[in-house]
């Protein structure tokens, strides 16, 4: 009788953590949101937002062209590859089709992707060191709230900066694309950098993606920071749950609003 | 006479373990309570539920007369600005200097001017022996310096309640005097209530008016700090007294 007694108490303990942990995270996103409404009043510390902007921008920007422009240029290798070894020798409709994909989707998503590891990983670490030596207790005794304080700057920051990113890291792509299409397979970059085919429903859904990105992460990564416990251990579990968690809240946007677009326009997307 | 601090029938339960078990406790305003006990009695989960810091399981607390039990973050943070607390591990803001850390709470308070925050920071950092270390982050800084930072910031404000949790844990013997003088002073000048955390017992009781023993999540005993070495309850005179033999475990004495 023990083994199932134990095997149900372990999965009502699972279930029971994971639904306070996701009430815990909705909590931080409304805390979030009413703390970008309270402004300064909650203990934002001025400059702060700026400070954070350079954090999370200025000190990714290598990191999103190196490896945008590389992603680039392999995804544009490959389309040509693949036409050319089915016998299609015509390249026409790479570039306009490439820039469609890397406004709609690869372009917010992968600078997404990339965020969520650079900018969780530092955000989860350096708020969960904060937490396991006492000093966001020190500042709720100091009547500041620590949602205020240390999550706000940075998702506003984040929002701000992983749309910029992404249009700089989208062009990037497009940009490595149309070289490596004209090197390797000698077509004509007026033929590549054509744009016809784009919309404004593909750059509102870039937007959207971006700025929905670019909210995730902040908030994923600033609750694993503040849930961290212990010492070192609670820290490295904090980073390592940001960058899993934000990286999974990307990939689960993107398809949730990809839906949603599919299902607004159909298959004139 | 209303009391600072008012603990009645307090549980807390971390995991599967009962820290504390319906503790009751007064502090009168003005009044000066030190708190011992083994190591992991709770001495500051209690220093935390005063805050608001921790939330109990069951039981009331009420802080300067204010009720910290189910409040929200947004409605603790006015009576927070009351309190001045030294954590355990000093807590420094590490991305501060100095001076910075010590005038945070005069800044997130408001109503002063900078130049008046700054000669406030001035006297404080002078008093506690750090004068010229302004500009330093407390990454410089030796452990006994950091602790003297994390003072002159939980007194910085002249709060009505300072709480203490080990203000002398690793200090040496002259340098431990040197910081309980200066927290009798502190608190003759400010009328401050005080609870202060200390494994210390010997020091603390100079400082301290009474002291309450934490054992097994209860307050076993409470007396006056002079008599503590006699304490009727065998427990309380083993620990205070540092003797192998007795009541007391050996593994609990490791305060």
């Amino acid at each position: 009788m023990k083994g199932p007694r134990k095997l149900i108490e372990g999965i009502g303990g699972g279930l029971v953590d994971t639904s306070r942990a996701a009430i815990e995270l909705w909590l931080v996103y409304v805390g979030t949101i009413a703390g970008i409404i309270r402004g300064r009043r909650g203990g934002r510390p001025r400059g702060e937002i700026v400070r954070q902007m350079y954090s999370v921008g200025n000190r990714s920007v290598v990191f999103i062209i190196v490896t945008l422009g590389f992603i680039g240029m392999v995804m544009t290798y490959e389309a040509c590859l693949q036409l050319q070894r089915v016998g299609i020798a015509d390249y026409s409709q790479v570039g306009s089709q490439y820039i469609k994909l890397i406004v709609s989707d690869f372009g917010a998503t992968l600078t997404g992707l990339m965020l969520a590891t650079r900018v969780g990983a530092g955000i989860a670490a350096e708020i969960g060191s904060m937490k396991v030596t006492e000093q966001v207790d020190a500042l709720r005794m100091s009547g500041v709230l620590p949602i205020d304080y240390l999550i706000v700057p940075r998702f506003i920051a984040s929002v701000v900066m992983t749309n910029m990113l992404t249009t700089l890291g989208g062009t990037v792509m497009y940009a490595a694309g149309g070289l490596t299409a004209q090197y390797s397979f000698g077509v004509n970059p007026s033929l590549f950098y054509d744009l016809h085919l784009l919309r404004p429903r593909h750059l509102a859904l870039m937007l959207i993606k971006a700025t929905s990105y670019g909210a995730a992460i902040p908030v994923v990564a600033g609750f694993c920071g503040l849930r961290a416990r212990g010492s070192s251990d609670g820290v490295g579990w904090a980073t390592t749950a940001a960058v899993i968690g934000s990286s999974f809240a990307v990939i689960v946007l993107d398809f949730v609003i990809s839906a949603g677009a599919l299902f607004l326009f159909g298959g004139d997307l | 006479m209303q009391a600072a601090i008012r603990l009645r029938d307090v549980h807390k339960h971390y995991g599967r373990r009962d820290v504390l078990a319906g503790v009751s406790l007064d502090v009168p305003r003005g009044g000066r309570l030190g708190l011992i006990g083994p190591a992991a009695s709770g001495k500051s989960v209690i220093c935390k539920l005063v805050c608001g810091l921790e939330q109990p399981d069951r039981g009331e607390i009420e802080t300067l007369g204010e009720s910290v039990v189910g409040k929200r973050e947004v409605q603790l943070g006015a009576l927070r600005r009351r309190i001045g607390m030294l954590f355990q591990n000093y807590a420094l803001f590490d991305f501060l200097s100095v001076e910075e850390n010590v005038a945070f709470p005069l800044v997130q308070r408001g109503g002063m001017t900078p130049e008046a925050i700054a000669e406030r920071v001035a006297t404080r950092l002078r008093a506690v022996g750090l004068a010229g270390s302004e500009h330093k982050l407390t990454g410089e800084l030796s452990g006994g310096m950091r602790k003297r930072v994390g003072i002159a910031r939980a007194t910085v404000a002249d709060a009505e309640l300072v709480i203490y949790d080990e203000p002398t844990a690793g200090l040496d013997p002259v340098t431990t005097q040197k910081i309980y003088d200066l927290l009798a002073a502190d608190q003759q000048r400010t009328g401050a209530t005080v609870l202060a955390v200390s494994s210390d017992v010997v020091a603390l009781a100079k400082f301290v008016d009474e002291i309450a023993f934490l054992y097994h999540g209860h307050i076993l005993y409470r007396g006056p700090a002079a008599t503590i070495g006699d304490a009727p309850d065998p427990l309380v005179r083993q620990f205070v007294r540092g003797e192998l033999e007795g009541p007391l475990r050996m593994e609990e004495q490791r305060a």
